[in-house]
């Protein structure tokens, strides 16, 4: 194999849900990522790496270490002093891209840490950026995110709360953006995801293995030919893929001009003290991520449909839950709930 | 942190109490700092970061969970000690911090050594630091504001007391707060320059309010008589101590400044008390059961039941509903928020109803296979270990213990001179230990020239886990519905215990002519319960081929993960019958496997359900040989702690 081929995503049979939620982050990197559960071998890390292939570029600052936005007001402070004394910043564009993060990496090289050789060499203090760095502005993905040891969790919890890591440790103060797009899959019966992780994800899917023989069958069809002549079958999608990613692209701009009726509005709050949601994340990743299904459809308005495709995205792992209790989302209680509504 | 992009104080919707308590923060900072406690998504860090823009200019400082020590209490100047050969003190956070604001967020996860550090320096007004050859005090003076979210287990009674005001988000529930939430929250994400010049205005007039409030502060007298009010309201909360009506006297004078009064009235004290007695307000005396005392005598770490207690009518409510108890925290065993104690009641109710179902559906299963549903108002001493100071090398993720790790991961949390060979070494430590004879050695082309008597290793820590293997007797003679459900009860309190500290489980069930595994060693605490509700029961004893298996689970764990050693709970009513070709006697047979776990030194523990008249004492000899742990069922109902201590052959 000359170079790694990655599996085309638009050749993934089924797992819509999971498919469309990951679209919708790349769309709209403000959506809070993704969580995917399910067994092995549901095609979760094939779809998420294949992904990749379908980022859209975008606008960086030129050098710098953290790709930050030239049109946004949330540079790194490097970028902001540059800008306040030049006046403007040097531009390039990059591909958005998935970084990884194996669940074993060790906390230093997660947040960054002390440049050695540069201490070594000059005798002084310099900031090496870790795997935050890398995934700003970019998806973050953490195969097996249940199994991520704690203290990763909680330096996680800490970046993506506050869209900034701040690193106070081996000699080194500083503290860079940190905005990135969480996507995690797990295997539910492999352990437990901690609450306040859980709560960092915008969307969540259950993937489970396809049951209409007939899929089953095209799985394997897909995979078989994949296997025989990778070349090959990538070039056979090559025109769905790029369609797909003129599609994300054209959603991404017509995205800040969708707009939602207010009584939307009124149907996702009383839904959301309806089912006893905690917080106001639900209600607002609700309407976010309605607003941008509506924009991957090319539609201008978001409609009730847009906001049920995206309750049933953002709910279910929303539901007020203590150890020991389903806290599942019973999902004909939405429906009949928003048909009332609509 | 910069402003360009904070959420503004002001857009801010609903959550008065809470801006109240961090103005009050802002305007004295000898009001003590203020914790908010909530669960998530009620914007508890978005007001406290939005401060920022009305601290008058003092600077917020964000202390992140992983942070070193050396960082935190400041060390030696590397940079200093390698150019000019001298040794020079590096301010750390606490030194940066001082007349700033320093936020600590999910302050819960931070390490608790760090975490009352911090708070005891602030109080003290002095940061003492010796390490890394320098030696060196200097003046703490700042204000904190913290965050957390109980649901991952709250700060124990003698940390939350260290913070002088206390106050809880919750959820909006009103319909049109919360429209009015979504809209602001989607104006912000589109246009974030355009959303924060609408409240320039506000914020800078609120800015000015909490100035004047400061600069008012120090002519603000309360009078004797509410001096007297302060001690009066501590006295009716039993607060411990006597910096409770310290804090509330200077959170009163705050409120009366922001109110632009030079003096002290009655309502100030009041309204201070909201935010200063919630959290360490304690049951009357003669309320406070000897369990409790007990319990904190054992351990200053445990918190006390009661401290969390938002009002005396909730403590009431707790001490009569002796239902469900709140699921127990990290260190601590109760977070007692007015919402989940009313949901408790609920759960209480609807699992009252799922029993009656319940046991019409059993009353369809055949006579001696039948499945007991879950007692859960069961309540159990929480579980105690002691084994001893785990001063070995460990790895493992969890909350149980906090031990040394060997392999290179854990949090970082110092370095120290290496005992044998550096594996891990500690190159920050190292450079330190290096820097100041770097005029003294010779050129190497380096800024740095380091020695082997440089070297520092890393220390790491981790939080690890138990691992807990149930052996269930699941026979006919167990099968007696009442007694079932304690068991299941039992257990289930157990497992939500192992939940909380992310410990891991494995259950083995016994019954008819053999026994099952039930559930492999896994994290998933919530996958045993399941398994726990489903497990029937009737038929035999088969004792022995239960301690058989579980001898092979564990022996079979220890070799996979020899770190972390697994405990052995028994659960039976020791009435082996089941008696296999070959062998004679069934007790004989199981207490020769109890022998050869005892043997194998595994820490184990045998909970005697037998509650019969005549009693055989099976289940205690059973005990005796494995050099068990051993509790009767009836007397763990009334013990304050379990203690498991390692075999005790």
């Amino acid at each position: 194999m000359k170079r790694t081929a990655v599996y085309p995503f638009t050749a993934i049979v089924g797992q819509e849900a999971m498919k469309l939620s990951l679209i919708l982050n790349v769309i709209n990197p403000a959506l809070g990522g993704v969580l995917i559960k399910g067994e092995k071998g549901t095609a979760k890390s094939t779809a998420v790496r294949a992904l990749a292939e379908l980022l859209p570029p975008m606008a960086a600052v030129c050098g710098c270490k953290f790709h930050c936005d030239p049109h946004s007001s949330q540079l790194c402070d490097d970028c902001a002093a540059k800008l306040a004394a030049q006046g403007a910043l040097p531009e390039e564009t990059i591909k958005m891209r998935v970084v990884e993060l194996p669940v074993s990496a060790t906390e230093d090289r997660v947040v960054g840490t002390l440049d050695i050789e540069h201490a070594i060499k000059h005798g002084e203090k310099k900031f090496e950026p870790g795997i935050l760095a890398q995934a700003n502005r970019n998806i973050l993905y953490v195969d097996e995110i249940n199994l991520l040891d704690d203290h990763v969790v909680d330096v996680l919890l800490d970046a993506a709360a506050m869209g900034v890591n701040t690193v106070e440790r081996e000699g080194v103060s500083y503290s860079h953006p940190a905005r990135f797009v969480l996507v995690g899959t797990m295997n539910p019966e492999e352990g437990d995801i901690r609450p306040q992780l859980l709560d960092r994800f915008g969307l969540s899917v259950v993937v489970t293995g396809e049951h209409d023989p007939l899929q089953r069958v095209e799985v394997i069809k897909r995979r078989l030919a994949y296997e025989n002549n990778a070349e090959a079958f990538i070039a056979s999608y090559e025109e769905e893929q790029e369609a797909l990613a003129e599609k994300i692209i054209a959603a991404g701009k017509l995205l800040p001009e969708v707009t939602i009726a207010d009584n939307l509005l009124e149907t996702v709050a009383k839904l959301s003290v309806e089912l006893g949601v905690d917080g106001h994340r639900a209600d607002i990743t609700v309407i976010k991520t309605a607003l941008t299904v509506a924009a991957f459809n090319g539609r201008r308005e978001a409609n009730l449909d847009d906001v049920k495709q995206a309750a049933k995205l953002v709910l279910p792992h929303r539901m007020r839950r203590r150890p020991f209790e389903e806290g599942e989302l019973d999902w004909s209680k939405v429906e009949s709930f928003l048909a009332a509504e609509g | 942190m910069r402003t360009e992009t904070l959420y503004p104080f002001v857009a801010v919707v609903g959550q008065e109490q809470a801006k109240k308590a961090l103005l009050i923060t802002l305007v004295n900072q000898k009001a003590g700092g203020l914790l908010i406690g909530g669960t998530k998504g009620t914007a508890k860090s978005v007001l406290a970061r939005s401060t920022q823009e009305l601290a008058g200019g003092r600077k917020l400082l964000t202390l992140p969970l992983n942070v070193t020590e050396d960082m935190l209490f400041g060390s030696i100047d590397i940079e200093y000690a390698v150019s000019l050969g001298e040794k020079r003190f590096s301010p750390g956070i606490l030194a940066r911090a001082t007349d700033n604001i320093l936020y600590i967020d999910e302050a819960n996860l931070l390490r608790q050594e760090l975490l009352t550090a911090v708070l005891d320096a602030n109080s003290a007004g002095i940061n003492n630091v010796e390490r890394d050859g320098i030696s060196y005090s200097h003046a703490v003076h700042t204000t904190i504001i913290a965050t957390m979210n109980p649901e991952e287990g709250t700060l124990p009674a003698h940390i939350l007391d260290r913070f002088g005001l206390y106050v809880d988000v919750q959820p909006l529930l009103e319909v049109n707060d919360r429209i009015e939430v979504m809209r602001r929250a989607l104006a912000y994400s589109k246009d974030i320059p355009a959303f924060r010049a609408q409240y320039t205005a506000e914020t800078q007039s609120l800015a000015e309010k909490v100035a004047a409030a400061s600069l008012l502060l120090p002519q603000v007298e309360a009078s004797d008589a509410m001096l007297t009010l302060a001690a009066q309201l501590c006295a009716q909360g039993y607060c411990a101590g006597h910096r409770a009506e310290l804090y509330l006297l200077e959170a009163a004078r705050a409120l009366a400044a922001l109110a632009g009064r030079s003096y002290v009235l009655p309502k100030d004290i009041e309204e201070a008390a909201q935010f200063v007695l919630p959290h360490r307000m304690r049951k009357p005396p003669e309320q406070q059961s000897e369990e409790q005392e007990q319990e904190e005598q054992q351990s200053e770490e445990e918190t006390d039941e009661q401290e969390n207690d938002e009002s005396d009518d909730d403590t009431q409510d707790d001490a009569e509903n002796n239902e469900l108890p709140p699921p127990p925290l990290d260190n601590g065993d109760a977070d007692n928020y007015d919402e989940n104690n009313a949901d408790d009641n609920d759960n209480d109710k609807d699992s009252e109803d799922d029993e009656q179902q319940k046991e019409q559906n059993n009353s369809n299963l055949a006579p001696e296979e039948q499945i007991a549903d879950i007692d859960k108002s069961f309540r159990l001493p929480k579980m105690l270990l002691d084994l001893g100071k785990d001063r070995a090398v460990r790895r493992g993720s969890g909350k149980r213990s906090v031990t040394k790790t060997d392999l290179k991961q854990g949090r970082y949390v110092r370095a120290e001179l290496p005992k044998v060979k550096v594996t891990d070494l500690a190159f920050d430590a190292t450079i330190r230990a290096a820097a100041p004879y770097q005029r003294l050695r010779e050129d190497n082309g380096c800024a740095l020239n380091i020695k082997e008597e440089d070297l520092r290793q890393k220390v790491r820590e981790k939080r690890i886990g138990n691992t807990f293997l149930f052996a269930v007797d699941a026979s006919g003679s167990m099968g007696a519905r009442e007694r079932m459900r304690a068991v299941k009860g039992a257990i289930f309190y157990m497992l939500q215990e192992a939940y909380q500290k992310r410990d891991r489980v494995g259950m083995i069930a016994f019954r008819r002519d053999k026994a099952d595994v039930l559930l492999p060693i896994t994290r998933s605490v919530d996958l045993a319960q399941k398994r726990l509700a489903e497990m029937p029961t009737g038929g035999k004893t088969p004792l022995a081929d239960g301690l058989a298996l579980a001898l092979q689970t564990l022996a079979l764990q220890n070799k996979r993960d020899s770190e972390l050693e697994p405990i052995l709970i028994l659960v039976t009513d020791g009435r082996a019958n089941a008696v296999h070709e070959g062998e004679k006697e069934p007790v004989d047979a199981a207490i020769k496997i109890a022998e050869k776990i005892g043997k194998a030194k595994f820490t184990s523990v045998v909970i005697d359900t037998e509650s019969d008249f005549i009693k055989l004492g099976i289940a205690k000899k059973v005990a005796a040989a494995m050099g068990a742990n051993y509790y009767t069922l009836q007397k763990l109902t009334k013990e304050s702690v379990i203690h498991i201590v390692r075999n005790l052959n």
